[in-house]
């Protein structure tokens, strides 16, 4: 058996990063036992902050950049032990030293000359909105949308962005977009360890909203959420920001929205980690999709606090996960079993990661999946024009 | 001042004399202890409690650890006691509304909540609870099986009357019903009844409220209330007795199977800093856990126990042997791994776990029912409850109270016992009960005897020329007894034995309507002789002896048949031979009573003195409270200085300032007028008996004979010297006190230290002392503390088994990791490796250990190293027992009476123990022990008599040889010659003699006999059990071949 020496300087340079959280660990190893890996395969998040209690971070190994950032450990860790930082505070250690999975290197690379991780261009940012009277923000608008890079570019989720701004304009919400002026959120790069990149995007962000008046954020990921509302504080910055899944639950509430059209299918919702776990909004979308006339919701195995991540947070939405060791499998199996037609939720990554999951389905169409305002915008229906004689 | 005389049982309505000395609050086993012991030292005790019936959480156990006594076998008899104390009244159903005053006079409002039955006429027959159509959930039963809506609340109760449930009942909802009126025979049933406020004036408070379990719906992801077989461990206690829904077949709630694959989740609610939980360790769910998985597989040979844990806290008395015999059960494993409950699987519902191994990753496993051992959390409406009584709580909920006094609460007059101060066992809280109790005795001493009454029985009928008349009566003991024996056939049997002329069967004799059966049968049948055929008699004895006084007849003439541990419960498998071995039984019972004469028990007056043995913290906490008290205490220490231990320690956990305090001690014992102190002292003789004790003592060349009615022994312990890991070859190697003496006098060796290493566990846990020395890890994380404040730099390793931070001494273990104090495990198989290596030209002190999460030795150089040595029995302690002819237990330290329920007595009368010569303890935990053995020693020295046991030896001089066999053979030296006209004959010193009978077996002419087990009596039972021999016929000689 090996012999080893606690290292005080690497010690200190983990608490530096952020990752004093190892003090308070007891070894219990219930982290390992909600973590989603071990359904997968053996990751032990207890071996990575015991590591760091003696300075002995195995950064150059694959094991660091496992984690998805999901939550499910600390939530339920007796002691408190911030995990999530540990592992953090040694992907930054790796990350400065260079050490870092090569298709993060070319995200970073990404973000930092366009401002979104995709390879995409800047200037083309706003070219989901063309033709679905969105109109750009200009200060006293109620509202600034902030689709986020995958709305913006992907094509599957620019479907979601065009849901949204359509059920906008029907509720007859004054919103705007900022377009290429916008950086990605940086959550995600944040959490992949490379903290100055993340710093420089949220700071021009926070100048860019400061500059253009914006006072209350619309968003349709909840990692732009988590970020915009609980990160971009450390920089003094307190703007108002609201989820779509929040915001369509008021929409409805106020009578501004109306869901008249049936949507008969049996519908089972995911949590996505950084809405639920992360941020503790479970009923509102819930809410939302019990309204929809027709809907059934069911719930499947592992939900609300104990939802199974998708994958796709703390930078893995860029990593390749080989199969058999995707979450996203399980979950869609998981939407399976209660009999669900349709796996909704509300969230890129997870959109994203099971999507992928379908095709490689043996049937691909034996599920579908559904953003949330996707089946929003089939509910309120089209938009009754009206006719000749003013009626 | 003559005391009032009660004929019987006391008066029950508090209307008439609402003035009384105590109060106790919450009537569970701790409120029962301080009750009984106020009492017995001359007090009016008014014991109040909101159930039904006094009893508390221990009447709901199955057994006790460790001794696996049955727990209601060892309460009951307590209760009986209490009803029939003339100096306890007990309000049940009732409630405090108001406390206003102060100490010395304080005026309590009381609620008494309708039971809607009249205490006075309700005989607890129970035919209204046959004829209630009406069924909810039995709350005793852990709502696991329903009750009537009137019901009593279980067969012991004390009182034995039921009650009806307002919420359920349909008359008190709805107007309709009212069957119950109808068949009371007593007219007891009163629907109409209010509740009654009741002013009490009392001069004392103790309020003994006990704890509430956890309650896992709090944390959804434990599946309780959501999955059917997971169930938390008061549940399963409740399955696991007799008297429970099941009648102690453990049942799964889903399909009413047993199950033969259980698993435990230890700490559910403790250890916690999440929503819901608590952060400190509840104490006791360690050892509950191994107590339930020994009964299990008592119940189901083959069922496969695993338990999930994070720390074994074994730190009790034999906590450790407890912990070891049950994991050298047949499938039984201890995985030391937090888990998540996984689901429920649809078709058996069986539940899945979810554990982590540090190398073969997670591990998911199914199993048939799953235990949740709950913590213990304040009792319910605590906050409530200290607004009431004008009491500081501390954080967690649980009452405030003081390091050095854990009794006392903020508000003077007001004390507490029990769990309230914290998570604790039954020893404790029994301790706390003795120990508040004394401190009442300190505060009202003047009133001491004024409002007693004293106990009359009925005249002592003369049957001496009767025939005998037995009666015989066969308890079921729930299910204990009637599950095997067919008692019904038994009765039938005994009817037909010679003398017998009443038998009949009990569902529990100790119940009080069945003594009042055998009292009414002995005054209308004119029974002169008793058989009770049912449990030990260690348990109940006393109670059916006091049942036979009740009824006129003395009570020597009782013989007690145990049908159940010699029988039901070692027969479980064979009903049919276990029914024939209780008739045999009974019938060697009835042969015996039939022989058995009246004895006379007597009294002996009691010398008011006391005597503490060890001037520790221990032995003038004890001498100080029995000094307030009225009583002269001679304190004896062999040291030329007093303090004992706590000489080496400076501050504790809280923060104490332990030297300013035991000077103060000190200071208190030398100025108290009635306290007398020698030091330097050696006892050289003790001899005596309860009441009546002469010891010698040797101090400072003079010889002094002191005569005292009680004795107290609290002669502490001392430390193990290591011999391993170095110490006493290398300078940098020492003790944890002696750590703590170098960081005192800032010794820069040890505040300067870069790295320092502390290894637990050294010379305990392992073949030599097979014990915990529970406080080691309070003391290496106290000193841990203590250095990372004078130097936050340090680098501190403590390297441990288990770390046994237990009750709120958890939170310090979370400081500590807080402030970057390193925990690495080493098994007893792998220890810590330590050397003196040489760099270069530094020394260096190289400890490595395995760490077992990584799977690496880590190696840490050391500027110093703190061994927590175990605490081991005094030097003197065996001189001391010989002296006092008291008992030390298999690890030498002092054994008590019993170890649950006479934690501070030992079993030789009017002697008492306290501190850590009882066993390694806290401070606090010596301190309150202290008060607990004062407070015992009151209800020997508060009265002025002690009643000594009939059966004892008498010498027939006709036959005696003079040959002294039995002189030599008696321990007690309860016999001697004396001068007759016949020469020297053997004596007995009847107040010496303890009945054992050891000389009867050596006298070679059989001159010597003990009372009550003479040898007619003994070989009658004999002959009874060997059935007379039987004539074979010729015929059936050829048949049998």
């Amino acid at each position: 058996m090996e012999t080893v020496a606690p290292f005080k300087e690497a010690i200190d340079a983990i608490k530096e990063a952020g990752g004093e959280a190892y003090k308070l660990c007891y070894q219990c190893g219930l982290c390992d036992t909600v973590c989603p890996w071990n359904r997968v395969r053996n990751f032990s998040m207890r071996n990575i902050v015991r590591q760091a209690a003696f300075g002995l971070p195995e950064i150059e190994g694959e094991d660091i950049w496992r984690c998805t950032t999901c939550g499910s450990c600390p939530q339920r860790c007796p002691r408190g032990v911030g995990t999530i930082d540990v592992s953090l505070s040694f992907r930054r250690i790796a990350s400065e030293a260079g050490i870092s999975p090569a298709s993060i290197h070319s995200v970073s690379a990404s973000l930092a000359a366009e401002g979104n991780p995709l390879r995409e261009e800047r200037a083309k940012r706003a070219d989901w909105a063309e033709g679905l009277s969105v109109k750009p923000f200009t200060e006293g608008m109620e509202i600034l949308y902030f689709p986020g890079c995958y709305l913006c570019y992907d094509s599957r989720l620019k479907k979601v962005a065009a849901a949204t701004a359509s059920i906008l304009n029907r509720a007859g919400v004054d919103f705007g977009i900022l377009g290429a002026k916008e950086n990605c959120c940086g959550e995600s790069i944040r959490k992949a360890g490379d903290e100055e990149l993340f710093k420089r995007l949220a700071r021009e962000n926070i100048k860019t909203f400061i500059d253009n008046g914006v006072k209350k954020i619309l968003v349709s990921s909840p990692h732009c959420y988590h970020t915009f509302k609980n990160e971009y504080t450390e920089f003094r910055a307190n703007f108002e920001v609201v989820h779509i899944s929040q915001y369509l639950f008021e929409l409805i509430n106020e009578g501004r929205l109306k869901l008249t059209e049936e949507y008969g299918k049996k519908v089972t919702y995911h949590d996505p980690c950084y809405l639920g776990r992360h941020n503790g909004i479970y009923d509102q979308p819930r809410e939302v999709l019990k309204k929809v006339p027709g809907l059934e919701l069911v719930e499947m195995a592992d939900s609300r606090q104990d939802s199974l991540c998708c994958g796709g947070g703390g930078g893995r939405i860029w990593m390749d996960t080989p199969k058999g060791e995707r979450f996203s499998d399980i979950r869609l199996g998981q939407a399976m079993d209660v009999g669900a037609e349709v796996l909704v939720t509300s969230c890129p990554y997870c959109i994203t990661n099971f999507e992928d999951s379908r095709v490689t389905l043996e049937d691909s169409e034996a599920i579908e999946i559904k953003d949330i305002t996707e089946i929003v915008q089939e509910a309120i229906g089209e938009e009754k024009k009206p006719d000749k004689d003013g009626q | 001042m003559a005391k009032e005389l009660v004929e019987g049982q006391p008066l029950n309505s508090p209307e008439e004399n609402n003035i009384g000395d105590i109060m106790v609050v919450g009537g569970g086993i701790s409120g029962i202890q301080a009750s009984l012991d106020l009492a017995t030292a001359g007090f009016k005790v008014y014991l109040v409690e909101k159930s039904p019936t006094i009893g508390g959480h221990m009447a709901q156990l199955d057994k006790t650890f460790p001794t696996n006594d049955c727990s209601m076998c060892i309460e009951s008899p307590k209760f009986v006691e209490c009803s029939r104390h003339p100096n306890i009244e007990i309000l049940t159903y009732t409630e405090v509304d108001k406390v206003e005053g102060e100490a010395g006079d304080f005026r309590v409002t009381l609620t008494r909540k309708p039971r809607y039955i009249d205490e006075d006429k309700c005989t607890g027959c129970t035919t209204c609870v046959e004829y209630c159509p009406v069924k909810y959930p039995d709350k005793f039963n852990q709502d696991i099986s329903n009750n009537k809506a009137t019901h009593i609340y279980f067969a012991q109760a004390i009182p034995l009357v039921t009650y009806i449930d307002p919420e359920t009942c349909l008359y008190l909802q709805d107007e309709k019903c009212q069957i119950c009126v109808g068949v009371c025979k007593n007219k007891a049933i009163d629907l109409h009844q209010k509740p009654e406020k009741v002013e009490i004036e009392v001069g004392a408070i103790i309020l003994s409220p006990g704890y509430e379990a956890f309650d896992p719906k709090l944390r959804e992801e434990y599946g309780y209330g959501k999955f059917e077989n997971v169930v938390t461990s008061l549940d399963y206690e409740r399955l696991l007795c007799a008297t429970g829904p099941y009648e102690g077949e453990i049942l799964r709630a889903s399909d009413g199977k047993h199950p033969h694959n259980i698993a435990w989740i230890q700490c559910v609610g403790s250890r916690q800093v999440i929503p819901g939980g608590n952060s400190y360790c509840s104490a006791v769910c360690c050892t509950y856990t191994q107590k339930q998985v020994i009964l299990t597989k008592d119940h189901d040979a083959d069922a496969r126990c695993t338990i999930f844990h994070n720390d074994i806290r074994s730190f009790g008395k034999d906590f450790e042997r407890f912990y070891q015999r049950t994991e050298n059960l047949p499938g039984v494993r201890f995985i030391r791994s937090y888990v998540s409950v996984g689901k429920e699987i649809p078709e058996s519902k069986n539940v899945t776990i979810k554990y982590s191994t540090p190398d073969e990753g997670v591990k998911e496993e199914e199993f048939d029912m799953v235990v949740l051992s709950v913590g213990l959390n304040p009792p319910a409406g605590y906050e409530e409850l200290a607004k009431k009584f004008g009491i500081e709580l501390e954080p967690h909920g649980f009452c405030q109270t003081n390091e050095t006094n854990p009794m006392k609460t903020s508000r003077p007059g007001i004390f507490i016992s029990g769990a309230f101060g914290g998570p604790i066992d039954i020893p404790e809280s029994v301790v706390t009960a003795s120990g508040a109790g004394s401190q009442c005795g300190e505060l009202l001493g003047y009133r001491r005897g004024k409002l007693s009454r004293e106990r009359v029985y009925p005249p002592e009928r003369d049957v001496s020329g009767e025939e005998p008349r037995v009666g015989v009566f066969v308890c079921h003991c729930g299910a204990n007894i009637g599950r095997v024996v067919d008692v019904p056939s038994t009765v039938e049997y005994a009817m037909t034995l010679p003398n017998v002329v009443h038998a009949q069967e009990d569902l529990f004799s100790c119940s009080t309507d069945a003594a009042q059966q055998i009292v009414d049968a002995i005054n209308e049948k004119g029974l002169n002789r008793v058989v009770v055929a049912a449990c030990t008699p260690r348990t109940h004895e006393p109670l059916f002896r006091d049942t036979l006084r009740e009824a006129g007849i003395n009570q020597y003439y009782f013989d007690m048949a145990n049908i159940r541990e010699h029988d039901s419960w070692v027969h479980s498998k064979e009903k049919e031979e276990a029914t024939q071995k209780a008739k045999d039984l009974i019938r060697m019972s009835v042969a015996r009573a039939s022989l058995l004469e009246p004895l006379q028990e007597f009294d002996l007056p009691v010398d008011k003195r006391a005597l503490a043995v060890g001037g520790g913290v221990a032995g003038m906490t004890a001498a100080l409270s029995i000094a307030n008290q009225g009583h002269e205490v001679h304190l004896v220490e062999k040291d030329t200085d007093l303090g004992g231990t706590a000489r080496q320690l400076h501050y504790t956990l809280e923060g104490l300032d332990v030297q300013a305090y035991l000077r103060d001690l000190i200071r208190q014992v030398y100025q108290h007028p009635l306290v007398h102190v020698y030091t330097g002292a050696t006892i050289t003789e003790a001899t005596g008996y309860v009441g009546n004790f002469t010891t010698k003592v040797e101090s400072e060349g003079r010889v002094r004979e002191i005569k005292h009615g009680a004795a107290v022994i609290a002669i502490g312990a001392d430390v193990y010297q290591p011999t391993e890991y170095l110490y006493g070859e290398d300078k940098r190697v020492m003790t944890h006190l002696e750590l703590e003496e170098k960081i005192t006098q800032r010794d820069e060796s040890v505040t300067g230290a870069q790295s320092l290493v502390m290894i637990q566990c050294v010379g305990c846990r392992n073949e030599d002392r097979n014990y915990c020395s529970r406080i080691c890890c309070q003391e290496s994380i106290k000193n841990a503390l203590k250095l990372k404040e004078l130097n936050p730099e340090m680098d501190i390793y403590i390297l441990f088994r288990d770390i046994r931070t237990y009750g709120f001494n958890e939170d310090y273990y979370r400081e500590a990791a807080n402030k970057e104090v390193k925990f690495i495990r080493y098994t007893p198989e792998d220890k810590p490796q330590v050397e003196a290596v040489k760099e270069g030209d530094k020394e260096i002190l190289r400890v490595t250990v395995t760490d077992p999460i990584l799977g690496k030795k880590i190696a840490l150089d050391a500027d110093a190293l703190a061994l927590a040595a175990a605490v081991v029995p005094s030097a003197g302690s065996q001189e001391i027992a010989r002296l006092f002819k008291v008992t030390l237990s298999p690890d030498g330290f002092l054994q008590e009476a019993h170890v649950k329920l006479r934690p501070v007595d030992f079993a030789a009368e009017g002697v008492y123990l306290c501190g850590i010569a009882h066993y390694p303890k806290l401070m606090s935990e010596t301190i309150s022990q202290a008060y607990g053995a004062a407070g015992r020693a009151l209800t020997l020295l508060a009265n002025d008599t002690v009643t000594a046991s009939g059966s004892i030896c008498v010498v027939d001089e006709g036959k005696c040889i003079s040959c002294g066999a039995c002189i030599s053979a008696c321990a007690y030296g309860a016999i001697e010659f004396k001068e007759t006209k016949q020469g020297k004959k053997a004596s007995v010193i009847p107040v010496l003699c303890k009945g054992d009978g050891l000389c009867n077996s050596k006298c070679p002419t059989g001159a010597i006999s003990l009372k009550h087990y003479t040898d007619e009596e003994l070989l009658s039972q004999i002959d009874a059990a060997a059935p007379a021999p039987v004539e074979v016929q010729k015929e059936k000689a050829g048949v049998a071949g």
